[in-house]
């Protein structure tokens, strides 16, 4: 597991680099005078979390870009949904962003939102994007791998446990439901709202198995209290060399589903508006600041920049693979 | 000792730490004290300026932020029935009473001290025992334990302030009821939300404190104004005696372990410590019946049981990065912000930052006792102030408080709802302190229980075969029992 402990060099070097680097700390002019004032960030979750933290530290890599402040307002609540109405409701001037994740496209398969993405409300970049890896104690003796685990779960049917968020349609729940058919197995999922619990109930062996992103759990896989067994991405990323993907474990069926952490903006907005924000994202992206903060949460692993327009066709398969197994 | 020794000599020994120390002690205590605002507020808000200082600097204001922000909001929950955080409403049960009866000055000294005791004792708990018990308290507590422990709460919270045990009992159904407004903790569906957006994400406890305690309030002083039978509070600075205290003693320690083990679990933190404290203290009175009507012992089991949390609550954050709540989850982001990650490595890592956050809680819990007598001797006099005055401003303070914890205006109607229904209930003799216990332990509880359902493949007498879930269930059952014989006996006698 020595892999895991390069993203201290990784950041490091990043940071050497892009410090070096003449695109860094790059001021974007104005476009007819916007933007003149304090924007705002909604996040449709609490402080503290993923999603706010990636909304501070790109609101921070934006304010130099764009020389204004970017002001982050939590609305948690509602699986995210809770904030949507507010951000509907805000003037259409670009002055108002939505930070939000995949928990939007599975909320357009399950219809619960009365927009669709990409038409209404459009991305204005993702700048995160990570893949989910399947976890267990280090300690565990019944088994010590994928291969082992497989075997114990189509063993035992029902009787491995797997800490999980339980929101119906989720990314979570669809991804391992596919991994379930694919495999053969049946897991009992336990449904965990806070990360937190849901680390505490493998570390303190009330679950066998933790769904997350390595990104997530970092310090527990250096602090050797956890272990990857799947990495759910066709093949095995550098880091996780040593960890088996989907593609060698016979899963190749298996689509991965991303955990993606975007912003968003009106379609009302104007064109002029919007594309001064999308190139001021992929500027703020690509900032030092935002890469050494990116790089500390694993997302150097595998692709966690799209912009507007490649955003769309990701988001597309991700709702179509969410209807498939809603239905 | 070497490790406290030299934590405070980097804490007062350094000119800039201990400034800021002192800013944090000081800002805290203004933000906490509104409601809507509070400890976490400061914290984001101070989250992008916390990256130029160390990260021992920015862990440290933001864990004196966490100490003195649990205490502050005690203060207007006594004075006017505005908990500053959800942490304080346990506090409002009997403090506003007490308060009402012209003992402020009481109530202000018990949760002043009691804050200050229960937050140095935990601190010092957490010097030492950090390592062991956090490893402890996840793998002995696990869902169905803490549905058997919020289970073993319910179970006398129809004991508080309510004329009778059976309205208690529908006082706390209430609460159950609302506590499922929203998205359900296992497969996220939403329920009781009418279509709308907003209430799937269920209805907010702040908003909910403020409209059955200050604007229910407002509108019973209102009435009585109206009919022209409104007695002014006596004003009373009087503090309590040494006497008091040592009658108190018990509670003190019982409200501490029970803070500072709450704290510990995550996903628990100070406000259930609070609850279930004060349920505690109820349970173990011999006069539960004078509890949400002014009994001391309910001030000091809530405000002791809060700050106990803080120093339980670092345990899981620092020995394995897991966060009990909202602001222990800023400290996490501020943490990653400086490339650390809190965890086992912390401890051995950064010895320094980890003594010197140690030593900043335990000065700041002493640091309560301290401010607290000074700003008690200028507060209480507000109750000088004529109630056709403060009232607006009751209300304008409870609108922003309510606005202010998700910027969503369906909060203040939540509020406002909350109001007239606890006017009515009020009125009635029916318990707000078991409408909201209901709500706080329902919500908790539930998800709790969903998880332990699935863990036990849904076989109810599973919880039976754990030691812990059995001993809690059972005296749960008792103690509804024994709720249950009393309101049979005085039934006849009404």
């Amino acid at each position: 597991m020595a892999s895991v402990l390069a993203p201290r060099l990784f950041v490091t070097l990043a940071a050497l680099a892009f410090a070096t680097s003449s695109a860094s700390a790059q001021t974007l002019q104005k476009t007819a005078g916007f933007p003149e004032r304090n924007i705002s960030i909604i996040v449709p979750y609490g402080p503290g979390g993923g999603s706010d933290q990636v909304a501070r530290a790109w609101g921070t890599a934006m304010q130099k870009v764009t020389g204004v402040a970017y002001q982050v307002e939590n609305k948690d609540g509602g699986g995210g949904l809770a904030a949507l109405p507010d951000f509907l409701a805000r003037p259409k001037d670009g002055y108002t962003l939505l930070q939000h994740t995949d928990a939007l496209a599975s909320a357009e398969a399950a219809k619960q939102i009365d927009f669709k993405l990409g038409v209404e409300v459009l991305p204005l970049c993702i700048t995160q994007a990570t893949f989910s890896q399947l976890y267990i104690r280090p300690s565990e003796t019944r088994f010590k791998d994928w291969a082992s685990l497989l075997a114990y779960a189509k063993a035992k049917p029902g009787e491995v446990s797997l800490a999980n968020i339980g929101v119906e349609g989720s990314m979570e729940v669809v991804q391992v439901q596919a991994l379930e058919e694919a495999a053969g197995i049946k897991l009992k999922q336990i449904s965990f709202d806070k990360p937190s619990e849901r680390y505490a109930a493998l570390l303190g062996g009330h679950t066998d198995v933790l769904f997350e992103q390595p990104g997530d759990v970092i310090k527990f896989l250096e602090a050797g209290q956890m272990k990857p067994v799947l990495s759910l991405l066709p093949d095995r990323p550098d880091a996780y060399k040593d960890v088996a993907a989907l593609k060698d474990s016979g899963l190749g069926s298996v689509q991965s589903l991303q955990r993606i952490r975007a912003f968003w903006i009106h379609k009302d907005v104007p064109a002029d508006r919007r594309a001064y924000l999308e190139k001021a994202c992929e500027i703020a992206y690509n900032s030092p600041e935002f890469q050494t903060f990116n790089t500390q949460q694993l997302m150097h692993l595998s692709r966690s920049y799209y912009n507007a327009s490649d955003s769309i066709p990701l988001l597309k398969n991700m709702i179509a693979t969410y209807q498939k197994y809603m239905k | 000792m070497v490790d406290f020794l030299n934590g405070t000599i980097a804490l007062f020994g350094d000119p800039l730490n201990a400034a800021l120390f002192a800013g944090a002690v000081l800002f805290g205590l203004v933000f906490s004290i509104i409601p809507g605002l509070g400890p976490v507020t400061l914290a984001t808000i101070l989250l992008p300026f916390l990256a130029h200082l160390t990260a021992a600097q920015a862990i440290m204001i933001l864990a004196v932020i966490y100490c003195i922000g649990v205490y502050g909001g005690a203060v207007s929950a006594i004075l006017f029935n505005i908990p500053g955080g959800p942490e304080n409403a346990p506090t409002a049960f009997d403090g506003y009473p007490m308060a009402q009866q012209g003992r402020a000055g009481k109530a202000i000294g018990a949760a002043i001290t009691c804050s200050a005791i229960g937050g140095t004792v935990s601190a010092v708990m957490m010097m030492v025992g950090t390592a062991y018990l956090a490893q402890w308290a996840i793998r002995a507590f696990g869902p169905p334990e803490v549905f058997a422990l919020i289970f073993f709460g319910l179970s006398v919270s129809a004991a508080v302030g309510a004329d009778t045990v059976w309205k208690g009992f529908l006082s706390v159904c209430l609460g159950l009821l609302i506590g499922t407004i929203g998205t359900d903790p296992a497969g996220g569906m939403a329920r009781f939300h009418f279509g709308q957006n907003y209430l799937m994400a269920g209805v907010n406890f702040i908003p909910l404190i403020l409209g059955f305690f200050a604007i229910s309030e407002v509108f019973i002083q209102g009435r009585s104004m109206a009919l022209g039978i409104h007695v002014p509070p006596k004003i009373g600075i009087e503090f309590p005696s040494l006497k008091e205290f040592w009658q108190l003693k018990l509670a003190i320690f019982r409200s501490t372990m029970v803070g500072f083990f709450c704290g510990m679990l995550p996903g628990i933190g100070a406000t259930l410590a609070a609850f279930m404290s004060y349920a505690e203290a109820v349970r173990w009175s011999r006069h539960p019946e004078r509890f949400g009507r002014g009994e001391i012992e309910g001030v000091a089991a809530s405000e002791t049981a809060n700050n106990a949390a803080t120093g339980g609550a670092m345990i899981p954050l620092l020995a394995l990065g897991l966060p009990g709540g909202a602001l222990t989850a800023v400290m996490v982001g501020a943490f990653q912000m400086h490339g650390i990650e809190p965890g086992p490595m912390v401890l051995i890592t950064s010895k320094d930052l980890v003594w010197m956050v140690f030593v900043a809680m335990f000065f700041a819990n002493l640091c309560i006792l301290g401010l607290g007598y000074l700003e008690t001797r200028m507060v209480v006099h507000l109750l000088r102030i004529p109630f056709s005055l403060l009232a607006p401003t009751i209300v304008l303070v409870a609108v922003i408080g309510a606005y202010g914890v998700r910027n969503l205006l369906l909060d203040v109607w939540v509020m406002v709802i909350a109001g007239i229904i606890g006017f009515i209930m009020r009125r009635s003799g029916y318990s707000m302190a078991g409408v909201v216990l209901g709500v706080i332990l329902g919500d908790l509880g539930e998800s709790a229980f969903v998880k332990s359902m699935q863990l036990l493949d849904y076989d109810l007498f599973a919880f039976f075969g754990r030691p812990i879930c059995a001993i809690l269930i059972v005296a749960g059952f008792v103690s509804l029992g024994f709720s249950l014989r009393r309101g049979l006996k005085r039934a006849p006698a009404r």
